[in-house]
């Protein structure tokens, strides 16, 4: 090692080993060896891959290229959807995204970022979200909901919205119609209104760890204070920061991290809520990554971090609504396409977040779907805006809002 | 046209965690993860004081930055937000330079540019929290400098300043050229949007060495650092007894005389 690019050693082992297989962009034979990584599909070159990343990596590592805005292009087009980590046959150690977070860190230190992120960033810095909105509009989503503050009154649970939930006024009844659901079922339930902050997650994906330590600490520091011992979030991204990046970071400490597909399908398991209205549609259900493989090579992690995939809870809540049929695509759980609005894709480079998005979309409709259902407001978000740029008629669903129909 | 002339260091963010910065004492440098450079906040009131000039005068407004690896993604935000041109002193020289170093670089390349009425710095950087910088470049250049500044007009051929001192402010005028180092108090730096920073990009940059410059770097340095290292902080707590609040009192007021901190 030379310029110190990967000081993982692991890492620095794995982009010397890489026999450029290209194994990493397709799935198994139960999609039928069908591609599922969205940069190699999209550019059909092999340096928009993982196998691709790790050469440039190496290159930059012995000094033999500079970390230029093409190379550092290549690096943000990335979604970081962890599909190539499960197909590669050579990672058996760690997340293979780690190699995109050591790179992206490495764009940052020397601000080789795209501009879209630096304003992104300032925005964060400034309002405490990464949408560029005012905090003080924060609490909004939450307005007449009779819910706990966590803040001033002790609550068990806490909900923890997440900034595209706060700020995106299309998608607040999707948390609304979560928070109802726990109180329906009898939860304690709390949550922070406007003085809930951004949880890190996508800062620390798009490279910007320091950040991410910032808020990981006051956050962590905000629900100490509150006595908070539960944690649940609608939003995938937010429950893979709070459950995998704060443990991998040391600051989680005992918060138990539920996603709300897993707290609800306990609920329901529990007899706390009852499925018993016909919801007669025929859906799909789309994998948000950050439920899935980015969750689950934790596992592996010598039983330290135990997060675990959450692929089932959700296909158990729709199995359980009356009526409901679901029916699955071919690229599903560990194999599943990516939405494209990962790792601040859809913000530097929202066209091709776009078209990762119709691909999926195309997908959905091949089964005879009427909607596509999913369990993250990115998801939803970006397949509610390929849908607008007029890929046909599928409806798009979060989760909890089927089950609010059913009950 | 006043010609204008901000001077730009570039830091590591200073608003990043505290546990997220690393010593290497051996090397003596501070290792950093996931941090980016950005332009020193006091830098950025300083610009933010010449875009107002510019709003209110016909105003060419040049950014200068001297170091070694400078990002150009992060200095064009000041192209971004209103800057005419951007002018980056980068060889590995400049590297590390202390104050006097720096103010050195930063006059002989004013000095190359040739026209300026006014020289705007911040009041200190993020990184070394030295403040002389500026004053040093008025120093070698033969100017006025007001430092410290809140507010800053130009009327009628000259410049006036508001100082900020322990309990308010005093104004001063100075003819032109000056120099200025700027506080917060100016206000911050205002915002670029994504299509601002895109559109930064047709804007001219140029680059200069230290041979381009004409200035011999060996000489120029003046101070070196000896070591690096995060201060040891040591805190005890001592619980007074006592039986009765008084007693708690008396024993507490003993103790603070012991320690002769009464």
């Amino acid at each position: 090692m030379s310029n110190e690019v990967v000081t993982n050693k692991q890492l620095y082992d794995f982009i010397t080993r890489c026999g450029r297989c290209a194994q990493c962009t397709y799935g198994y034979k139960e999609t039928e060896f069908e591609l599922v990584c969205p940069i190699y599909k999209r550019f059909n070159f092999f340096t928009y891959s993982l196998g691709g990343m790790a050469q440039l990596a190496r290159a930059l590592d012995e000094g033999k290229i500079g970390l230029t805005e093409s190379v550092s292009d290549v690096f943000y087009h990335c979604t970081g959807c962890g599909a190539c980590g499960e197909m590669c046959a050579r990672v058996d150690f760690r997340d293979m995204v780690e190699l995109q977070h050591e790179l992206r860190a490495k764009c940052v230190e020397v601000g080789q970022v795209p501009i879209a992120h630096m304003v992104t960033i300032e925005g964060l810095k400034k309002d405490d979200n990464m949408l560029q909105k005012p905090k003080a509009e924060r609490g909004k989503w939450a307005e007449g909901l009779g819910v706990k503050d966590v803040t001033k009154e002790k609550a068990e649970v806490y909900y923890h919205a997440g900034c595209q939930y706060c700020f995106d006024e299309e998608l607040w009844t999707v948390a609304r119609t979560a928070v109802n659901l726990l109180k329906k079922a009898g939860v304690d339930v709390g949550i922070a209104g406007k003085d809930e902050t951004c949880c890190g997650g996508r800062a620390f994906e798009m490279g910007y760890q320091g950040e991410f330590i910032k808020y990981a600490e006051s956050n962590m520091e905000m629900l100490r204070t509150a006595g908070i011992k539960t944690l649940v979030t609608s939003c995938s991204d937010c429950y893979y920061a709070f459950k995998v990046l704060y443990d991998m970071h040391g600051k989680k400490g005992d918060l138990e991290v539920f996603h709300i597909t897993e707290y609800l399908d306990r609920l329901i398991r529990e007899g706390k809520l009852k499925l018993t209205k016909s919801v007669p549609l025929t859906v799909t259900y789309h994998d948000p990554c950050h439920l899935g493989r980015k969750i689950e090579p934790w596992i592996r992690q010598e039983g330290k971090l135990k997060a675990g995939e959450i692929y089932q809870p959700p296909r158990d809540i729709l199995n359980s609504i009356p009526g409901l049929k679901l029916i699955e695509m071919p690229r599903i759980k560990g194999n599943a396409w990516c939405c494209g609005a990962g790792g601040g894709v859809i913000d530097a480079y929202p066209d091709f977040a776009l078209w990762t998005a119709l691909e999926r979309i195309d997908e959905a409709k091949s089964t005879g779907a009427e909607a596509m259902i999913t369990a993250c407001p990115w998801c939803k978000r970006n397949f509610s805006d390929a849908l607008k740029e007029g890929n046909g008629r599928l409806k798009i669903y979060d989760i909890v809002e089927l089950v609010e129909q059913a009950l | 046209m006043v010609n204008i002339i901000v001077c730009i260091k570039q830091v590591f963010d200073p608003e990043a965690p505290v546990s997220a910065y690393k010593i290497d004492a051996d090397a003596k440098r501070v290792v950093l993860k996931g941090i980016p450079p950005v332009l020193s906040p006091f830098d950025e009131n300083a610009l933010e004081a010449a875009l107002r000039i510019k709003d209110a005068h016909d105003s060419k407004i040049t950014v200068l930055s001297a170091g070694r690896s400078l990002s150009k993604p992060v200095l064009m935000k000041s192209l971004a937000v209103g800057a005419d041109e951007l002018l980056l002193l980068e060889d590995s020289a400049f590297e590390e330079m202390d104050s006097y170093a720096t103010a050195f670089t930063l006059a002989s390349a004013i000095r190359k540019l040739g026209q300026y009425d006014l020289i705007l710095t911040g009041r200190e950087a993020a990184n070394t929290n030295a403040g002389t910088v500026g004053s040093g470049i008025a120093e070698i250049l033969g100017i006025p400098s007001i430092t410290i500044v809140r507010k800053v007009e130009l009327n009628d051929g000259k410049v006036i300043a508001e100082r900020v001192v322990s309990d308010g402010y005093e104004v001063i005028e100075a003819p032109l050229p000056s120099l200025i180092t700027v506080s917060n108090e100016l206000g911050e730096l205002r915002y670029a949007t994504v299509k601002e920073l895109v559109a930064s990009r047709k804007k001219p940059i140029m680059t200069w060495n230290a041979q381009e410059l004409g200035v011999e770097p060996p000489q120029m340095r003046q101070a070196r650092l000896l070591s690096l290292f995060i201060p040891q902080k040591e805190s005890r707590c001592e619980m007074i007894e006592g039986e009765t609040a008084e007693e708690m009192g008396a024993n507490l007021a003993l103790k603070l005389r012991e320690a002769k901190i009464t």
